[in-house]
């Protein structure tokens, strides 16, 4: 943070401790995503087995973060930037929370998804998963910057991760059509695909948050959107 | 709609200078919070709202201060007259060693306000009540005023001041010698108080400010440095001093 500190210096303690709790909640999700995303595309059971395993860390930061929150409008009555920092970091946290949910199920998913999946499939997922991991870390790369044109990068972005999306979901559609074997699996990656997806929107969410700390203003105007998503099929 | 319109107004104590080119603009039928650090010139502006400050020799105030257009620092103006449709209160609640009802009847006589004894009894009543204070002291009424509580005290200041039927009602640190629930009371009243008149307070509490006001004006060292909605004010203020202040950075 850049302000100047308090005059109280419990209450500048307080406020970078929260500060530090959601950077830290952000590199644990980062890396559940991570781990998710090789688990599934090198089938790698143990990094699902961990992922899974992990979610209860970030859980406990959302409790931590939310109990933070609390104590120091309770106590401290923030205003003008503090006031922004502790929603900020209220509202990042129920975002980055969901994350970590959404990772865990790609990882149960990918326990149970056969050995061979096809290449094509793989790469596609690959370059969604990409470009979300990217957006996850320019978002808490803008927190830590207090940067708002970082923020605005990643809710710009959010349009390229729809467009990955839907060519994703229009191969595992063709992939689910060519045999009825392909059903169970098709149907988990339809759903991972989704996850990663969501996983997007939450750190769109978690850099419009960021840009409201920094500005103090929301951003204007309705989020960019790529393609309508594919709900039945191809057309 | 502007009530008081404040123009390049400067004060000087003697040689120093209090107040630098005030330029100030306060809504009618709204609470203005003025807020900033001992010393920063928010209670001198204040009292040049009604000319108290006139009672200090070495004091000397330049520029305009327009009161429904009128520039109260004119020659042409009746001080006694602007100070019946300027009222004010003060930090220390302030009754006279006189009876309630002499406390609150004191600014109608004076001013010829009440033609006969029924219409100052309701005079009385009706300051009473919009006091807040009537229920609690209408049995008592010919006790002296200095037997109430601290927080009844402010209340009786508060209904002699509107007593005379003022416009504008200027407050500084009403609530500084009180209790929370009398300074509840107090924050209850001035919501009431400016459907009919204007407010104008001067608080140390930043959080009252935040309660009470809609506008919120930021002095430092004899300067204004920032005047806008009291929403924006608290949370995302223009001003890097203002945000340092009003955060508890000052250093």
């Amino acid at each position: 943070m850049s302000e100047a500190p308090h005059t109280v210096k419990s209450y500048e303690e307080e406020l970078k401790n929260l500060n530090a709790n959601i950077i830290k909640m952000g590199s644990a999700c980062e890396e559940a995503l991570g781990k998710a995303i090789q688990a599934i595309t090198t089938r790698n059971s143990d990094f699902a087995e961990a992922v899974i395993q992990d979610d209860e860390k970030i859980d406990k930061y959302e409790t931590l973060i939310e109990q933070q929150v609390v104590n120091l409008i309770a106590l401290r009555q923030p205003m003008a930037i503090d006031l922004r920092e502790t929603v900020t970091a209220l509202k990042m946290s129920s975002d980055l929370e969901r994350i970590g949910d959404l990772a865990k199920n790609i990882s149960k998913r990918t326990l149970l998804l056969n050995e061979h999946l096809p290449k094509n499939l793989v790469d596609s997922l690959n370059r969604v998963s990409n470009g979300v991991q990217k957006q996850l870390k320019s978002t808490l790369d803008a927190y830590l910057e207090r940067s708002a044109s970082m923020a605005v990068n990643v809710w710009e972005g959010d349009e390229q991760i729809d467009d990955l999306t839907n060519l994703c979901m229009q191969e595992v559609i063709k992939y689910l059509k060519e045999n009825e074997k392909n059903l169970e699996d098709g149907t988990h990656l339809l759903f991972v695909t989704k996850n990663v997806e969501r996983i997007g929107d939450h750190a769109t969410n978690a850099a419009e948050q960021i840009y409201y700390l920094v500005k103090g203003e929301y951003l204007e105007g309705d989020r960019p959107k790529g393609t309508e998503p594919i709900v039945t099929g191809e057309k | 709609m502007i009530k008081i319109k404040a123009k390049d107004v400067d004060v000087f104590y003697g040689k120093k200078q209090a107040l630098f080119n005030i330029s100030l603009d306060i809504e009618e039928n709204q609470v203005t919070a003025l807020i900033g650090p001992s010393g920063c010139g928010k209670s001198t502006f204040l009292r040049c709202l009604n000319r108290m400050n006139d009672v200090i020799d070495i004091c000397s105030v330049k520029g305009e201060i327009l009161i429904n257009d009128f520039n109260i620092n004119d020659k042409s103006c009746d001080v006694v007259r602007l100070r019946e449709k300027i009222g004010m209160v003060f930090q220390k609640p302030n009754p006279f060693p006189k009876t309630l009802y002499e406390n609150v009847s004191y600014g109608p006589t004076i001013h010829g306000i009440a033609q006969s004894k029924q219409e100052m009894d309701e005079i009385v009543e009706t300051s009473l009540k919009k006091a807040a204070l009537w229920e609690e002291v209408k049995d008592r009424l010919h006790e002296p005023g200095t037997g109430l509580s601290g927080g009844q005290q402010q209340r009786l200041c508060i209904a002699r001041a509107i007593s005379v039927r003022p416009e504008v009602i200027l407050m500084d640190e009403p609530c500084s010698a009180l209790d929370p629930i009398a300074t509840a009371q107090i924050e209850e009243l001035i919501d009431e108080l400016k459907k009919e008149h204007t407010i104008i307070i001067v608080t140390h509490s930043m959080a009252q400010a935040a309660r009470v006001s809609q506008n919120t004006g930021f002095f430092h060292l004899g300067q204004l440095i920032e005047h806008g909605s009291t929403d924006k004010i608290f949370k995302n203020p223009d001003n890097k001093k203002t945000q340092d202040y009003i955060t508890g950075r000052f250093g």
